[in-house]
């Protein structure tokens, strides 16, 4: 066990080195071989795990560091292969992405080092039972994904995203380290156990509250999610995909990790959890709703589903709370499910949207269009995906959007009137999220895909080369086995809760286990309807046999002449749901209005642009107020050595006679 | 099963019923009750016109439709009787089953790439949207209510109560009726008798189908109607036998359709910036259930 561990970080520092050396020819292979075997080695381990092993290690780290634990536990185990899966698809497509770009080969060398590091420290993250080891690790994986994002340094643009990305990430660490420090300053321990006595000693609140903010920012709820949608639709697609489908989910995992040591206060953190996860589905899913910008579009969905995931979280802390092991189960369980289905499934969206983006250099859905003839297999991805990830039958989303439903029902049965005002708001919320979703991605893929080309490109869309589509096949068949055999996951699922909570042990109730069952029958029922839908199309193709079949142009209303640009746009499909929340999804224009003097009015420009609530209202406003502040003080930085001089001898004087006067010790 | 089979035949005159209900209101004589069924099966017969701008898509999206809407007609129960398929929690596979169908004839719309099909497809969408918490909300206080987390167990456990458990039922009915009214697309939000595809909800989303692909979506649409009849007829079945329940589920149908007829006759489209709101209000009226629901099981003090 501990050489495979050690083995882990060897490969990782090696490849380092390796890529630095290879010819530019094979850097993508050689990258991909090594990533391959540093997530064949972690797989193992994981696999060691979840089959009841023990995988514990200690090392001393020195004075500062003393005895730090490497321990892989189920959960960890759990994220580790979601993690090690989306990296392995999102490097094989993103070395066929790579692959027109022409990038010089420094770039593209420090590209896979950093895919590496980031790939490494993700894993590491999951294992790392040291606070102070874990910031380090933490703030790795950081660093190493806000260069990934800028990887199109050219465009300022991107390096703003990239700049506001780092600073939200920073943000979240600052939260971290306070409490980390919190926690060694009471209890003189930087390992993760003190948690444990750290909660049965003090109130539970104050420090989880400071560490979900600090998770939250990775994770992206609400009003913390500046960070994801600037960050993800700026980076390239497989980085994009590789960082919304498990990146986010590290901040998942931190907010599991330390409610496993929860002691206490158990309903009011869950309701808490609940309340800000709800906002942030219906939030995220409905500015998804209106943006015209695939990758945007695509963020804000990854926004809704940390919504969805934190509705499952908060379900089973409610259900710690009241003493209710089938709700702790269904929410974890949902929870966690649904972290493995996003993953799949959002990745699936933005390897497939980036295969737009290559071969049209557009991911503005409006002057997309009529992509299904040109790139066949990209729209049955993204179709496939897009119904998954609406959360309909027979795909996966289903599955875990059944399971974090079932929690919320079982909790409006629940004998605690507060909980189940709270649970059935939210069971309605749900509702809400899935119809919007089934607005969102009707909307993408029927203007992206759908109808005719809104534009001409210069040179013709085709479909992509099949290194690319093989990783997304191989994500939608791990896709259909969860659809398909849902039992199995849900056993590992089980066995990771059981261990969860480290302060009760909850046994898997009856209830439980008949819902794996439920689960099951399921999977046969959605066989059922895909069994229906063939025999009705072959009903259907024997009866039109022998029939006319004709050809023509769409119905036009009697206009005959037919022009792309008469299509129904996106932002037309969604207007009217703007219009009526612009409370929230705040829609800016800008325009010159026509002046009474033109006769003749020359060409002019019509822009409008959705801006974020909480960008909008709040961030910006105490951001426009900091720098207006601080211009007062701009004559302190005036460039000018003399006086940085002075400040300093300035200082050392202020010092001295502080100190004279017994003011500072 | 039994459930199955009685929605296909009631499936076969309720459209006929609203029509007939109308014409007689109007003052005219009108088609046969059976007309409706008589011209999906003229449709069946057809060849068929696609769009050059269409894909496989707009081809395969009508039978997604309707087999979303034959899977979704499994599960509803008949009274004692289960359904084809019932477990816990089986109204959440009806309503997303559901949401299949409408994904494909919202895709399906937008595929022919006409200036009108994405209005409503964007409208219907919209319009189910708002109609989703409304159902959730009431099966979650029917749950609540009776303890139980699937459609079959629920019904029949529905009836053990006292009489606010029927003025439940019969706000349920309320809500049930008006989400199959939207769900078809029906009178104060849709006027399927329109002419002009720019106040058209669901008619346009159709306009390039033909042939059997337009006999699924019609006779879909009929299933559906049939299907939330049985749902509220189950809502008042209760424990009476087969003897009593068969002929009470047809009257009960035949009643509903009335209604809609009546609905339909008397009552203007709503200007289409109103129809949101009166969708919302079927929400609140769950709101309302939900409270009762809560009164009633003593867990609200």
């Amino acid at each position: 066990m501990i050489e495979l561990i050690n083995l882990s970080w060897m490969i990782g520092l090696v490849a380092i080195v390796i890529l630095y050396f290879v010819p530019i020819k094979i850097k993508s292979l050689t990258a991909i071989i090594l990533i391959v075997a540093n997530v064949l080695v972690t797989s193992a381990l994981a696999f060691f795990v979840l089959n009841g092993q023990i995988v514990d290690f200690i090392f001393y780290g020195g004075h500062l560091f003393g005895d730090i634990l490497i321990s892989m536990d189920e959960l960890s185990a759990w994220f580790i292969l979601i993690i090690n899966f989306t990296c392995i698809t999102g490097i094989l497509y993103g070395a066929g992405y790579l692959k027109t770009q022409h990038d010089s080969a420094k770039k593209l060398t420090f590209h896979w080092i950093l895919i590496i590091l980031l790939q490494l420290s993700m894993v590491w993250v999951c294992m790392i039972q040291h606070s102070l080891l874990f910031l380090i690790v933490w703030e790795i994986m950081s660093l190493s994904s806000v260069f990934l994002v800028i990887f199109d340094h050219h465009n300022p643009k991107i390096i703003k995203a990239g700049i506001n990305y780092l600073v939200v990430m920073h943000i979240g660490m600052v939260f971290l380290t306070i409490g980390f420090i919190w926690l060694y300053f009471q209890t003189g321990s930087f390992s993760f156990d003190a948690f444990s006595t750290y909660f049965e000693t003090q109130s539970n609140i104050g420090l989880f509250l400071v560490l979900f903010i600090g998770f939250g920012l990775k994770a992206g709820f609400v009003p913390l999610h500046s960070g994801l949608i600037q960050g993800d639709p700026a980076a390239p697609s497989h980085i994009a995909g590789i960082m919304s489908g498990v990146l986010v989910k590290l901040g998942i995992y931190g907010i599991f990790r330390v409610a496993s040591y929860l002691k206490s206060d158990y309903l009011l953190l869950g309701e808490i959890i609940i309340t800000i996860a709800v906002v942030t589905g219906l939030f995220g899913i409905l500015n998804a709703a209106v943006h015209r910008n695939l990758k945007k579009m695509l963020a804000y969905c990854t926004v809704e589903n940390i919504g969805t995931i934190g509705i499952g979280i908060g379900i089973g802390l409610v259900g710690l709370g009241s003493n209710s092991p089938i709700l702790y189960y269904l929410g974890f369980g949902g929870a966690l499910m649904h972290v493995l289905n996003h993953s799949l499934l959002k990745s699936l969206l933005f390897f497939s949207s980036g295969s737009v983006f290559q071969q049209t250099n557009t991911s503005d859905m409006e002057k997309l269009g009529g992509l299904i003839k040109k790139m066949p297999h990209t729209a049955f991805v993204y179709l496939l995906a897009a119904i998954g990830i609406c959360g309909l039958p027979p795909f996966n989303g289903f599955v875990s959007e059944f399971l974090i439903y079932s929690g919320l029902i079982e909790g409006v049965k629940l004998n605690h009137p507060n909980e189940m005002i709270l649970l059935s708001v939210s069971l309605a919320a749900m509702s809400v999220i899935g119809g919007l979703s089934i607005i969102t991605f009707t909307k993408s893929f029927g203007t992206v895909f759908l109808g005719k080309a809104r534009k001409e490109f210069s040179a013709e869309p085709q479909e992509v080369p099949l290194q690319m589509l093989i990783p997304q096949y191989a994500i939608i068949a791990v896709m259909l086995s969860v659809a398909l055999v849902p039992q199995f996951y849900l056993q590992i699922i089980g066995n990771v809760i059981v261990g969860l909570s480290k302060s009760i042990v909850v046994q898997p109730p009856v209830a439980f286990t008949n819902y794996i069952s439920i689960m099951g029958s399921i999977s046969l029922y959605s066989i059922l309807l895909i069994g229906s839908i063939f025999i009705f199309w072959s009903i259907r193709s024997f009866s039109l046999k022998g029939k006319s079949q004709v050809t023509l142009t769409t119905w036009q209303n009697a206009y005959l002449t037919s022009s792309s640009k008469m299509q129904y746009t996106g932002k037309s499909f969604t207007k009217t749901l703007s219009n009526m929340f612009n409370f929230i999804v705040i829609e800016r224009k800008q325009y010159e209005e026509l002046q009474t003097s033109e006769v003749f009015p020359k060409e002019r420009k019509h822009a409008s642009h959705y801006h974020d609530f909480f960008e909008f209202r709040f961030i910006h406003v105490v951001t426009n107020q900091l720098i207006y502040a601080a211009n007062y003080f701009k004559f302190i930085q005036n460039g000018r050595v003399q006086s940085y001089v002075l400040y300093g001898i300035a200082f050392i004087i202020t010092i001295f006679v502080l100190t004279f006067f017994n003011i500072v010790t | 099963m039994i459930s199955f089979i009685l929605i296909i035949l009631a499936a076969t005159f309720f459209t006929g019923i609203i029509i007939r209900t109308k014409s007689i209101a109007s003052g005219r004589k009108g088609p046969g009750i059976f007309q409706p069924l008589l011209d999906v099966i003229r449709l069946f017969n057809k060849g068929t016109v696609y769009s050059e701008t269409s894909s496989f898509v707009f081809q395969i999206a009508p039978t997604i439709y309707f087999s979303s809407v034959f899977v979704a007609m499994l599960v509803v129960p008949f009274g004692q009787s289960k359904g084809f398929i019932s477990f816990n929690g089986d109204f959440i596979f009806f309503a997303y089953v559901l949401g299949l169908g409408k994904f494909f004839s919202i895709i399906g719309a937008m595929d022919t790439g006409s200036s009108f099909g994405g209005m409503g497809a964007s409208r219907e969408a919209l319009y189910s949207m708002f109609a989703e918490p409304a159902f959730f909300i009431l099966m979650g206080s029917l749950a609540l209510l009776t303890g139980y987390t699937s459609f079959q167990e629920i019904f029949s456990a529905l009836h053990l109560g006292s009489s606010i458990s029927y003025a439940l039922a019969v706000m349920a009915a309320v809500v049930f009726l008006l989400i199959a009214m939207i769900e078809n697309s029906r009178m104060p939000l849709d006027d399927t008798k329109t002419h002009l595809e720019l106040t058209m909800v669901h008619e346009v989303m159709i306009l390039d189908n033909s042939g059997f692909d337009l006999g699924l979506i019609l006779s879909a649409g009929y299933l559906k109607f049939a299907m939330y009849g049985a749902i509220i007829f189950n809502l008042f079945s209760g424990t009476i036998g087969y003897k009593y329940a068969i002929p009470m589920f047809f009257a009960m149908q035949l009643l509903l359709a009335f209604i809609i007829g009546i609905i339909e006759s008397f009552m203007a489209r709503f200007r289409m910036n109103h129809n949101a709101q009166f969708i919302v209000v079927l929400s609140s009226v769950s709101l309302l259930i939900f409270f009762g629901a809560l009164l009633v099981s003593g867990k609200f003090i």
